[in-house]
């Protein structure tokens, strides 16, 4: 019944593991047409911490947050929340709740009658039931809007309401699914600062969807960043945008140059790399990786990780195809010596002229900044 | 897609048809409410404003028995059609799929295009049967073969209705802890209520003006509004029957702008 007492979070620890995920897969259909929408994902979300699940529309994201919700069984391995196995259970056993991508706010009930949902299917009390209410109303700032209906407030509004009532049963993880991608522009920075607010101030574990790579750094403390069912890559923004396990995520976080460069020596987690013209730098490998001597690897940089110099001066050269002023930086498409591209973010600091077409710039790479992308 | 400079309007003799059709559709009946009205007995000339004919019916115990009977069976056979309409509309949407799911949805409609008449003998056959049977002769064969003859039309309103409602609403409620039986008493159920009523006030309507299965299955003494009127009629045509089937207009009318009403609401 309604009094399951799932949701009660007790204080929580930080470093505790909240939701532990072994060997899981889901697999629509049947046969021929079965369909992997999510393999081999293992996967330790701690308490506290803001998790964004980050990929391109299709990969299993939203799959992957209804197996944790209860909506979907996984097909196979488990799926741990709080020490307690849970697939098997319905949604209404899980200490989880849900902000739905649509909102889906009760139309027939009030603001107040929307948030206090949760608590009165748990059967508390109805003094408490209020107090929380109160308290999520003024949590999201919407206490002057208590009685209105959700066709009777903006989309924001909305937004703030389903949120308050996801957090109002105090549950251990709150799953949110693409919640921002309704909103304008501006509307959905203000949000991201309000929902970075209330998982601080609430301590409770939240789990992201977007596709939106920007968000996904601004506001996660992990981001798994998911391909074709499987997570490629797990770790924090910066690992992730500065490390990227493979051509995917460096591909699809940020702009970035890929360069195929072949391998002077190998020292340990080193590779010294020879540059189109000659002149040699080092590169970080990736962990258990060792290329050969004289193997061509991928590369990568990002493009405001090099300077411009004057020609020679620099590790290599290039020559600029185009420039493009983008107002805090302008993107420079220059070839190089070997006919690789790349492009180069400089920073306006000065009122510097974008250099013309054809001009023959040298470039120095940030140390360090240069890494070795698996095979 | 159509043109939209294009109106049917412009098409020659749209006017003269249209203004036919409404002639048609409206001229009996103004006529037969006009001469409800009528101080004398003609039904053919004018002789007067009077109320006498609404006394007259008023006063007819007759009218009063076949009247009372008519809106208590119309009540029970659509408040049982309503909640089978119900569970059937919730049992051929709310469920997973299950084998033969699009034959018991053609099964359900399927009476909707059986000739009246057909289920009408059907009926009497059947009937015929169990009254020698079990020696029951009351009004339950009319509460059941009404009941049977309004499903499908309570079921159409109320299955619409599910198929529009958001599913992402019950699995939010599910999700904030609510059970099976609490998503549906507190989400489902709520917003299910217009079409419930629609349903319920489609099917009260049609047992109300069925003649036909009535006619087929009643015993003695079990006489509807409509079937008593027919029996009338076929003796005497008086302004009394005007009278009578002007008041039943008026109830079918009440109820018909109850359903828009109610079924324009649903949008929100
Ligand atoms: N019930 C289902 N039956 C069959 N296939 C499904 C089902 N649900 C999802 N899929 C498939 O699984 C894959 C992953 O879907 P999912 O909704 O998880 O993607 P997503 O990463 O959330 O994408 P988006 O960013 O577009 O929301 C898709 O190819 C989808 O077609
Ligand atoms: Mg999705």
């Amino acid at each position: 019944m309604g009094s399951t007492g799932a949701g009660v979070s007790e204080p929580t620890e930080t470093g505790t593991v909240e939701i532990v995920i072994r060997d899981l897969s889901k697999i629509f259909g049947q046969g021929a047409a079965a369909f992997h929408a999510l393999s081999d994902i293992d996967l330790e979300i701690r308490t506290g911490e803001f998790f964004t699940l980050l990929g391109p529309s299709g990969c299993g994201k939203t799959t992957l947050l209804r197996v944790i919700a209860g909506f979907e069984q996984p097909s196979t391995g488990s799926l741990g929340i709080n020490g307690k196995e849970v697939a098997g259970l319905g949604p209404n056993a899980r200490p989880v709740n849900t902000v739905f991508q649509n909102y889906a706010l009760f139309p027939h009930m009030t603001v107040a009658q929307n948030i206090g949902f949760g608590l009165k299917m748990q059967g508390r009390p109805r003094s408490e039931v209020e107090a929380t209410t109160d308290e999520m109303l003024r949590l999201v700032k919407m206490e002057a809007m208590a009685e209105r209906k959700p066709s009777e407030i903006s989309g924001g509004q909305q937004q703030r309401v389903a949120l308050a009532r996801a957090l109002a049963p105090r549950p251990r993880v709150l799953l949110l699914d693409e919640p921002l991608s309704a909103l304008d522009l501006k509307l959905r920075k203000e949000m991201q600062g309000e929902l970075k607010r209330l998982q601080t101030e609430t301590g409770i574990t939240f789990i992201f969807v977007t596709h939106d790579q920007e968000e996904a750094l601004t506001m996660s403390d992990r981001i798994a960043v998911m391909s074709a069912g499987r997570i490629l890559q797990l770790g924090s923004p910066h690992e992730i945008y500065h490390a990227p396990s493979e051509r995917f995520v460096a591909d699809f976080i940020g702009d970035t140059n890929f360069l195929d460069l072949p391998v002077a020596s190998v020292d340990g987690s080193q590779a010294t790399v020879t540059l189109p013209g000659g002149k040699e730098t080092a590169a970080r490998l990736p962990q258990g990786y060792l290329p050969v001597l004289g193997e061509t690897v991928t590369t990568v940089i990002r493009p405001e990780q090099a300077q411009t110099v004057a020609p020679g001066q620099g590790d290599m050269d290039g020559v600029v195809e185009n420039a493009v002023f983008f107002g805090t930086d302008t993107h420079v498409h220059l070839r190089l010596d070997d006919g690789q591209p790349f492009i180069l973010r400089r920073q306006n600091i000065a009122e510097a002229r974008e250099p013309a077409p054809g001009t023959r710039l040298g470039l120095t790479l940030s140390p360090g900044a240069l890494r070795v992308l698996k095979g | 897609m159509f043109n939209r400079n294009f109106s049917v309007s412009r098409l020659p003799g749209f006017g003269a048809v249209a203004v036919f059709t409404f002639v048609m559709l409206y001229l009996p009946i103004i006529i037969l409410v006009t001469f409800s009205f009528n101080a004398g007995v003609s039904q053919a000339q004018w002789e007067g404003f009077s109320l006498q004919w609404y006394q007259a019916a008023f006063q007819n115990d007759q009218v009063r028995d076949v009247s009372i009977r008519s809106l208590w069976l119309a009540l029970a056979a659509s408040g049982f059609a309503t909640v089978l309409s119900t569970l059937a509309a919730l049992g051929t949407t709310r469920v997973g799929r299950f084998p033969g799911q699009t034959m018991i949805y053609a099964l359900i409609n399927q009476p909707l295009m059986v000739p009246e008449i057909v289920t009408g003998v059907a009926l009497l056959i059947l009937v015929a049967f169990l009254k020698v049977q079990t020696g029951y002769t009351g009004m339950g064969y009319l509460v059941a073969a009404h009941t049977a003859f309004c499903i499908p039309f309570a079921y159409l309103p109320i299955r619409a209705r599910l198929e529009t409602m958001d599913i992402t609403l019950e699995k939010a409620a599910a999700d904030l802890y609510a059970d099976h039986w609490q998503a549906f008493r507190y989400i489902t159920l709520p917003l299910l209520v217009p079409g419930i009523l629609a349903g319920f006030m489609l099917g009260f309507v049609i047992s109300l003006d069925t003649v036909v299965i009535t006619e087929f299955v009643k015993s003695a003494g079990q006489d509807t509004l409509p079937t008593y009127m027919l029996g009338q009629l076929r003796r005497t045509i008086t302004p009394e029957m005007n009278a009578i089937a002007t008041l039943f207009l008026a109830l079918s009318l009440c109820i018909v702008t109850a359903f828009f009403v109610i079924t324009r609401k649903r949008g929100t």
